[in-house]
């Protein structure tokens, strides 16, 4: 498990980010002591530090350089001029977000920095569930001995409720999903896409392995 | 100051002078002064008094001229009686004095508000960043609920935030050149990042955005690019039709690369189409839908003419809005 540290003085942002760290399973190390940054980042040894810039007494941007010589930060903040920015990257960070930072963004960076820093788990290629096998790079799903190829949009899709099987996915969920892959559908062409779906495991012989739930969602 | 203009100003004493030469002309002929030496005399008083008027007309043209550059070579014109010389005269001395005076005052009510723009942009800024705390603590706590009553809390807080971004990017515009740092970016970024930040309100609105061809890099200000595609997408999400679609495109023309948002939207009147960027102007559509600040064009504008990116608007009623960003030439430093 990879871990995070968290440098935020405000203690809702503190333990909600957290919280949502831990259920992304990393992870999260808070600091609430901002005499001794540097020292806790040093025993700690984290995989990623997540800096906010506006810390009491400090500037954030002073800890920087010397952080970054132990682990990968990527500094978040609410100052959004141009100037902090570039003076935070030149400092060695390795990303700038700023708040309010949309969720789905922020984790997808986290993970990138963590990937090109090479502590990322590698990230699983195959999907496995209700008899299917989905290959995310290739692009193609596997069934009984069989395999079909399938779009960008319908391998999203397929991505989404293998990963959450079992469960009811309701298509607003499903929609803020593709939207957040830079898929952005809307109601009616979901429907279109989960039909031509259907239709493509119907040629692997999997009949009605998604399940409408009417007024809820789809389930696989 | 021409002559004419110089003799009718000085009209009535010159009149009065020359009646007062005939009048002692006429006196001396009485007592008995011959009529020739009379003669001179008042030919030489004459002479005189030409010669000494010439000589004032072309002292005060000269002076007034060597002024008037003066005042024609200063940027800040109410500086003028800082950079005039002083005059020796003690009537001109005392007026300039006064004119001095006035000018002082004028500079320092210039200068303090001045200031206290100055302030108040600082404490927008200040405002803005405090503000976002909470907001991002909102949108984290948002996380742990049930998903329906989160879409809707998301939209409020996204809402919030759209506004709290035009504020920022209002007091920005003031002095643009400060904030902005000119970058290679990749129109796909632009778009990414606009769409990411109104994702909320484009979803609830069931709007689908189609893109071509954002392979195209920009030399601009990502940040400030996309606040002004959100504003687009936000109109665009605002005055929709039944099945709203947006298409974002690149183009290169030349060596200026066009971005063009395009939606299936409700249109702008023809007679309204050029006044959509004045500063609070919110035209039919606006009133009838409500909510409208007439700001969103506006700031476009603003940090479009300050990024040098130009902006076209084109519209049909019934049938939807294109508006173009054409974005500078790319310069080659060699």
């Amino acid at each position: 498990m990879q871990t995070i540290m968290i440098v935020e003085d405000d203690p809702v942002i503190r333990e909600e980010l957290a919280f949502l760290l831990e259920n992304e399973s990393y992870q999260a190390l808070s600091v609430t002591d901002f005499e001794t940054i540097l020292e806790q980042v040093r025993s700690a040894c984290p995989d990623l530090v997540l800096l906010d810039l506006g810390l009491p007494g400090r500037d954030g941007l002073s800890f920087c350089a010397a952080i970054r010589k132990i682990a990968p930060i990527i500094v978040i903040t609410s100052r959004t001029s141009a100037l902090d920015e570039l003076r935070a990257l030149n400092l060695g960070s390795d990303d700038y977000i700023t708040k309010p930072y949309n969720i789905p963004v922020l984790l997808a960076r986290i993970r990138a920095v963590l990937r090109r820093n090479g502590t990322e788990d590698a990230q699983p290629d195959m999907l496995k569930a209700a008899g299917l096998s989905l290959s995310l790079t290739k692009g193609t799903v596997t069934a009984n001995g069989q395999t079909a190829e399938l779009t960008r949009n319908e391998l999203k899709i397929l991505a989404h409720l293998m990963s959450h099987a079992g469960e009811i996915v309701s298509r607003a969920d499903l929609i803020e999903a593709l939207w957040n892959s830079q898929i952005y559908i809307d109601d009616n062409t979901l429907s279109v896409n989960v039909t031509r779906l259907r239709s493509r495991l119907e040629g692997l012989g999997l009949l009605d392995v998604i399940k409408t739930r009417r007024g809820m969602g789809y389930q696989l | 100051m021409t002559i004419s203009e110089f003799i009718l100003d000085r009209l009535d004493r010159m009149l009065l002078r020359i009646a007062f030469f005939f009048a002692v002309s006429a006196f001396l002929l009485l007592t008995g002064t011959q009529a020739g030496i009379i003669a001179l005399l008042l030919l030489a008083c004459l002479l005189i008094f030409f010669a000494e008027l010439l000589f004032d007309f072309w002292k005060e043209k000269k002076r007034l001229d060597e002024l008037q550059a003066i005042m024609r070579r200063l940027d800040e014109r109410y500086l003028f009686t800082e950079c005039a010389p002083r005059p020796r005269r003690l009537y001109e001395r005392r007026l300039f004095d006064l004119l001095r005076l006035s000018g002082k005052s004028m500079i320092e009510a210039v200068s303090d508000a001045h200031a206290a723009q100055r302030e108040y942009r600082e404490y927008i800024e200040q405002w803005v960043h405090e503000i976002k705390t909470p907001i991002t603590a909102a949108k984290l706590i948002c996380q742990n609920i049930d998903s329906d009553t989160r879409r809707r809390l998301s939209g409020e807080l996204a809402q919030i935030d759209a506004h709290v971004e035009r504020a920022l990017f209002y007091a920005r515009a003031e002095s643009p050149e400060k904030d902005f740092i000119i970058k290679k970016t990749a129109l796909s970024s632009i778009c990414e990042g606009a769409i990411g930040t109104h994702q909320t309100l484009l979803i609830q609105n069931g709007v689908r955005v189609e893109t071509e061809n954002l392979e195209e890099t920009v030399y601009t200000d990502g940040k400030w690019a996309a606040f002004m595609l959100g504003q687009l997408l936000q109109n665009a999400a605002r005055y929709r039709s039944a099945a709203p679609v947006i298409t974002l495109s690149g183009k290169r023309l030349g060596r200026q690369v066009q971005l063009i948002v395009r939606d299936n939207g409700i249109g702008i009147p023809a007679h309204e189409l050029p006044r959509v960027f004045d500063r609070g102007f919110t035209g039919r559509n606006g009133r009838s839908q409500g909510g409208s600040t007439g700001m969103g064009l506006y700031l476009c504008k603003r940090l479009a003419d300050a990024l040098e990116i130009g902006l076209q608007i084109q519209s049909t009623v019934g049938a939807g809005t294109c508006v173009t960003l054409t974005f500078p030439a790319e310069i080659k430093l060699t």
